[in-house]
Order: structure tokens, then C-alpha cells, then sequence
């Protein structure tokens, strides 16, 4: 790996960590367990590891961002995660702090390229 | 024989806290399963469970991403942890050899070469390593109780930051100094008290140990304690108040009187039973006199000059921004 090529990895690390609670409160207007979760993320192109995300969707319930129930109807019983009332209200801020940042960024990163 | 994921569940299980360990072990059981059904199917094998464990990682590493990060000591304390460590690693090999040498030169014993090289050593070192476990011990404490030791603690104002030569500010070569050496004491005096006086001897005999009250020795190593704890506090405050000044004054006092008791009076005593001419001077008295004199004049100055001085205006004046 090459200096430039490893400095971009940390600081992709850095940059996805930023994101990813924000990714997972976007999909979390349905109840979906761990598994399911890092599927639906997956298919809308972002990968995120077991052991991350299942840290992190408890971490988010203790904050109140996220309820979550037990479902012992199926053969094995599974934890469902869902927004809370405050989780979708973080969701809807964080959202539009995200947009903000994102245009700002682009103007940035445009105005670097063009010159 | 256990499958292969419950031996890791458990394992995991063995690094969380108790009160959460059964719900963690339950989800992180069934999203495992999740994976391994949607991967391979209902009939995993041993190998494809050792694959999704393999991406996992290590059961201690799992455990610790669902639990906060704690400190012994953090990084707020370690930069000052360090510079008190260092002062003493300085100071406590040259005052325990030199001790220990003295202790021998005013013994009249005969030294063998173990006596004048190997002993010392070993005693600097086993010194050494008390007083970093005793300084590791109070920052650890420290750590532990920083919420309720910071809980004064004002919110950052740019204003109250203090200007140059201001009594308030903190010198903190002496700050860290004072915790070193407020450590040496605690420890000099703790192997006082296990002995039951004071010796310049690391094995000593009943005839080379001055006893002393153990009552006041104790309220010495306490008060020595507090005023360590003061010093840390005003070391991440970066900054003296009366109150702070105050309390170190106190404990300081009270040290002063201690050491009347167990350092003054038992060491002139012994004096007088070699020089009976001196008897009826109160030697003792007269040092811890002048001692708390000085003591008082040098804190007393620092208070007034504390409490004169005006606070600073305690909410930032807004700031124009029109041109």
C-alpha cells in the first residue's frame, strides 16, 4: 500500500464513521433486525461491518434514538430495531445538516477542481 | 461438545458487563445466525462458521465495541501523571540511596561491598516502584472522582483567562512538584508508621527506630493526601482561588502541628539525651513555631493577594461585528 493510498483509507474510516449513524436512522422508518439491516445497506451501496453496526444499533437505543422488541414468533427469536419519536426528529436534523454540508462540500471540492 | 458459536457467544459473554451480558450474548447470538442462514443456508458447517467468526474478530475485541472506552487515566491527567512520575523517578533513587548510606555512615556499622552497592540499588528501585504505584494510585482515584472534583469547575470564558504574572495562575513545575513530593512524603512516612518511628535504616533493629505517636503519623499521611489532591485539582483547573489557597493552608497547618509530634519533639528528645546542657530549652517548640510562622506568612501573603484581586467580568462582553 502506498503512503497516499493509506492516508486515504484512515481518512475513509473517518468519513464513514460520520455518516454511518445517519445511514442507519435513514433505514429505520420499518423495523429491521441486525442482519437484515446491513443487507439493506449493502444493497443501496454502503458496506458496513457486523461488528460495527451491531455496537452501534445499541449504542443508538440507549441514547433513545432507536426502540427496539424482541419477536419470538419465528423459529429463532430476533431483535427489531425502529426510530424512535426522538430518532426521527434527530433524523430530520441531522438530514438537513447533512445536505447543507454536502452542497457547501461540493462547492468547495468544484471551485478546487475547476481552478 | 458446545457449537463452535455458542463457545464464542460465551466468550464474548466473559467481557461484557453482567447487568447487560444475557441481552448482548441473545442478540449478537441470533444476528450470527441470521448471517450464517443467509449465507450458507440451514445447514452451516464448522468451516463456514469459523468464516463469519474470523470476520467478527476476536471475542474480547467484539466485547469492547459494546461498552464505553474507560480510563485507568485519561488523557486530560496522564500528560500531568507524567511529569510528576518523572520528577520522581529523578528524586527518589538520589534521596533513598543517600539515606541509606547516611544510615549506615551515622550507624558505626562496618559495610561490606553488599552493603554500600547492592542494597542501595535494590532499596532506589523498590522505592521507585512504590512511589510510581502510589502516584498511579491518586491519578487513578482522581480519575475515578474527576465528575465530583470538577463539578466547580466554570464554564470556559475567555475573559477569566488569566493575564501575565497573575497570582491566581498556576506554576505548574511547582504543582507537579508538590504532588511528587507530597508522594515521597506519604511513602517515607507509611514505612515510618509500619515501623513504628523514624530510622534512616531499611531493616531496622528496635535501637535504631525513634518511636512516634501513630495517631498523629496518620493524620500527617492524611493531610499530606489532601494537599496532593489539591494540587491536582488546581493542575487541571490551571488556576488558584482563595478557597483552594484556603484548603491547602489549612492542611498545611495541620501538617505543621503533626510534625511537632512526630518529627520535632522525638528527634529533639533524642538530642537532649545525648547533650543534657539543652534540656531546658524547648527546642522543639521554638521550631514548630517558627516553622508555622513562616508557613502562615508565606500562604497568608498568597491569600490576601488571592482575595484582592479582583474577578474578572464573568460574561464575555459581546462583540461588534458592523464595521
Amino acid at each position: 500500500m502506498t503512503e497516499a493510498s493509506e492516508v486515504v483509507s484512515q481518512l475513509q474510516q473517518e468519513l464513514r464513521r460520520g455518516v454511518v449513524v445517519l445511514a442507519v436512522l435513514s433505514q429505520m422508518d420499518t423495523a429491521s433486525y441486525g442482519y437484515s439491516l446491513i443487507q439493506r445497506l449493502a444493497e443501496r451501496g454502503l458496506e458496513i461491518e457486523e461488528g460495527t453496526l451491531y455496537p452501534l444499533m445499541r449504542r443508538l437505543e440507549k441514547q433513545g434514538l432507536l426502540a427496539s422488541e424482541w419477536d419470538t414468533s419465528e423459529a429463532r427469536p430476533r431483535k427489531y430495531y425502529r426510530l424512535s419519536d426522538l430518532g426521527r426528529e434527530v433524523l430530520a436534523q441531522l438530514s438537513a445538516e447533512w445536505f447543507a454540508t454536502a452542497a457547501v462540500m461540493r462547492r468547495l471540492l468544484d471551485g478546487e477542481t475547476h481552478e | 461438545m458446545s457449537s463452535l458459536l455458542e463457545r464464542y457467544v460465551q466468550q464474548v459473554g466473559r467481557y461484557l458487563p453482567r447487568h447487560e451480558r444475557a441481552e448482548i450474548q441473545a442478540e449478537l447470538r441470533s444476528q450470527l445466525q441470521d448471517q450464517l442462514e443467509d449465507r450458507f443456508g440451514a445447514e452451516a458447517t464448522e468451516a463456514d462458521v469459523t468464516a463469519v467468526l474470523t470476520e467478527m474478530g476476536p471475542p474480547h475485541r467484539v466485547a469492547a465495541s459494546y461498552t464505553q472506552e474507560r480510563y485507568l487515566i485519561g488523557p486530560t491527567i496522564y500528560p500531568i501523571l507524567m511529569m510528576v512520575l518523572r520528577q520522581g523517578w529523578l528524586l527518589v533513587p538520589v534521596i533513598v540511596i543517600f539515606l541509606h548510606l547516611f544510615g549506615l555512615l551515622i550507624s558505626g556499622q562496618t559495610a561490606s561491598l553488599t552493603n554500600l552497592l547492592l542494597e542501595p540499588l535494590l532499596a532506589a528501585l523498590q522505592a521507585t516502584l512504590s512511589f510510581s504505584a502510589i502516584v498511579v494510585l491518586i491519578f487513578a482515584l482522581y480519575q475515578r472522582f474527576e465528575r465530583e472534583f470538577e463539578k466547580e469547575f466554570d464554564p470556559f470564558n475567555p475573559a477569566q483567562l488569566p493575564e501575565v504574572n497573575d497570582p491566581h495562575t498556576v506554576d505548574r513545575a511547582e504543582a507537579t512538584g508538590g504532588v511528587a513530593a507530597g508522594t515521597i512524603v506519604m511513602l517515607v512516612l507509611s514505612y515510618f508508621l509500619s515501623v513504628g518511628g523514624l530510622t534512616l535504616r531499611l531493616n531496622p533493629t528496635p535501637g535504631d527506630i525513634i518511636p512516634v505517636p501513630a495517631s498523629w503519623m496518620i493524620v500527617l499521611i492524611v493531610s499530606g493526601f489532601g494537599m496532593v489532591i489539591v494540587q491536582l485539582v488546581v493542575l487541571r483547573r490551571n488556576r488558584w482561588n482563595s478557597g483552594l489557597w484556603l484548603t491547602e493552608m489549612i492542611l498545611e497547618m495541620v501538617g505543621v502541628i503533626c510534625l511537632y509530634f512526630v518529627l520535632y519533639r522525638p528527634l529533639v528528645e533524642r538530642f537532649v539525651q545525648s547533650n543534657p546542657a539543652l534540656g531546658d530549652i524547648p527546642l522543639a517548640e521554638i521550631i514548630a513555631v517558627i516553622s508555622g510562622v513562616l508557613s502562615l506568612l508565606n500562604n497568608g501573603t498568597r491569600l490576601i493577594r488571592l482575595l484582592n484581586t479582583s474577578p474578572r467580568d464573568p460574561v464575555p462582553k459581546a462583540v461588534s461585528t458592523s464595521r
